[in-house]
């Protein structure tokens, strides 16, 4: 158990997913397009850097890619995603 | 509608500057900060804040923390663990004083959540300062006097390591296990997290028990791994690990 691995949950980042999508997102089931597996966003794989990646938790293949820039995030969706979106 | 409110809505994670009430030492290296957040809107047991401090230069760093205190009770406690070569644990569990600003926003995460209306039985396994969101569950189940079944497995380096150690002794069902010492009379575990101490603490897999399950990531992993083998359904176990980019 010495070896960190270099990932944590999708929950992990709900803050950055609130401060994008406007409403709490880790509850949100993604559909898998590599390997057809649903697994809630909170239990995706995060990795973080310059910006934040998730990974299916199954097969590791791209379901979000996030990049934080100055004055905007550059948001990319991989595989099914549904979101409810409060009304306003 | 209020002209507060309606800011509230369009800016649903708003940072709020709470004001530190107390800091109280829990372990050599781990301290509960005491707040007192302007209109803060409640949280559900094991969601976190995040932490943002902001250096005279304008160089901000940003971190979450797992709320451990009840929904219900009136001030919101984070209890946070010193990484010595953190950039905000050290700040917030050696210089923080009472009367300080600090600034936050959330509460987040809705999947590492529970409810008492979610109901038991509970299996709660925490592996260090994972007892964190797992002490703001046992602390609503008492609140709210649920009638489930709860149980603690919280797996510590040594016995100076354990967090709330007096008010977790308190309560029916908590174990602990030390992985670095066995000290004189200790009567609880004295290993690492095994399928053998899963099955004695319980509850057994037969009664679907809702399981959460927090600490450093291979411990979450070894233990999620651990739970699944023995029968646990791989969607009754939910993880919130602590990684390298804390601190």
């Amino acid at each position: 158990m010495s070896e960190q691995a270099l990932w944590l949950d999708g929950n992990a980042i709900a803050g950055l997913l609130v401060e994008i999508f406007g409403t709490e997102m880790t509850g949100v089931v993604r559909g898998c397009q590599s390997c057809g597996a649903r697994n809630a966003v909170g239990a995706h794989r995060a990795y973080r850097g310059a910006g934040v990646v998730l990974r299916c938790p199954v097969c590791s293949d791209l379901a979000l890619r996030i990049a934080v820039l100055p004055d905007r995030h550059v948001v990319q969706l991989v595989g099914s995603w549904t979101l409810e979106l409060p009304t306003r | 509608m209020a002209r507060a409110a309606v800011l509230e809505r369009l800016t649903p994670i708003a940072w709020r500057v709470a004001t530190v009430e107390a800091v109280v030492d829990e372990t050599p290296s781990a301290r509960t900060i005491v707040l007192d957040v302007p209109s803060w809107p409640g949280h559900t047991a094991g969601q976190h804040v995040d932490v943002r401090l902001t250096a005279e230069d304008g160089y901000q760093a940003q971190r979450s923390y797992s709320i451990a205190s009840a929904p219900e009770a009136e001030r919101l406690e984070l209890t946070v663990e010193r990484l010595d070569d953190g950039e905000v644990s050290p700040y917030l569990t050696g210089e923080l004083r009472a009367g300080d600003p600090l600034e936050l926003r959330g509460p987040v995460g809705g999947y590492f959540t529970w409810r008492a209306e979610d109901g038991g039985p509970l299996l709660l396994v925490g592996g260090g300062s994972g007892v964190v969101p797992l002490r703001a569950m046992l602390r609503h189940h008492a609140a709210r006097q649920s009638d489930a079944d709860a149980r603690l497995l919280l797996s510590a380096r040594t016995a100076a390591d354990i967090l709330y150690r007096d008010e977790l002794e308190s309560r029916p069902g908590v174990r602990f296990t030390l992985t670095r010492e066995r000290p004189q009379g200790w009567t609880g575990f004295d290993r690492r997290v095994d399928a053998e101490m899963l099955t004695a603490v319980g509850p057994d897999p037969a009664e679907r028990p809702r399981i959460y399950v927090c600490g450093p990531t291979a411990f979450v992993e070894s233990v999620a791994d651990l739970l699944v083998a023995l029968g646990h359904e791989p969607s009754a176990v939910r993880a919130e690990r602590f990684g390298p980019t804390g601190g």
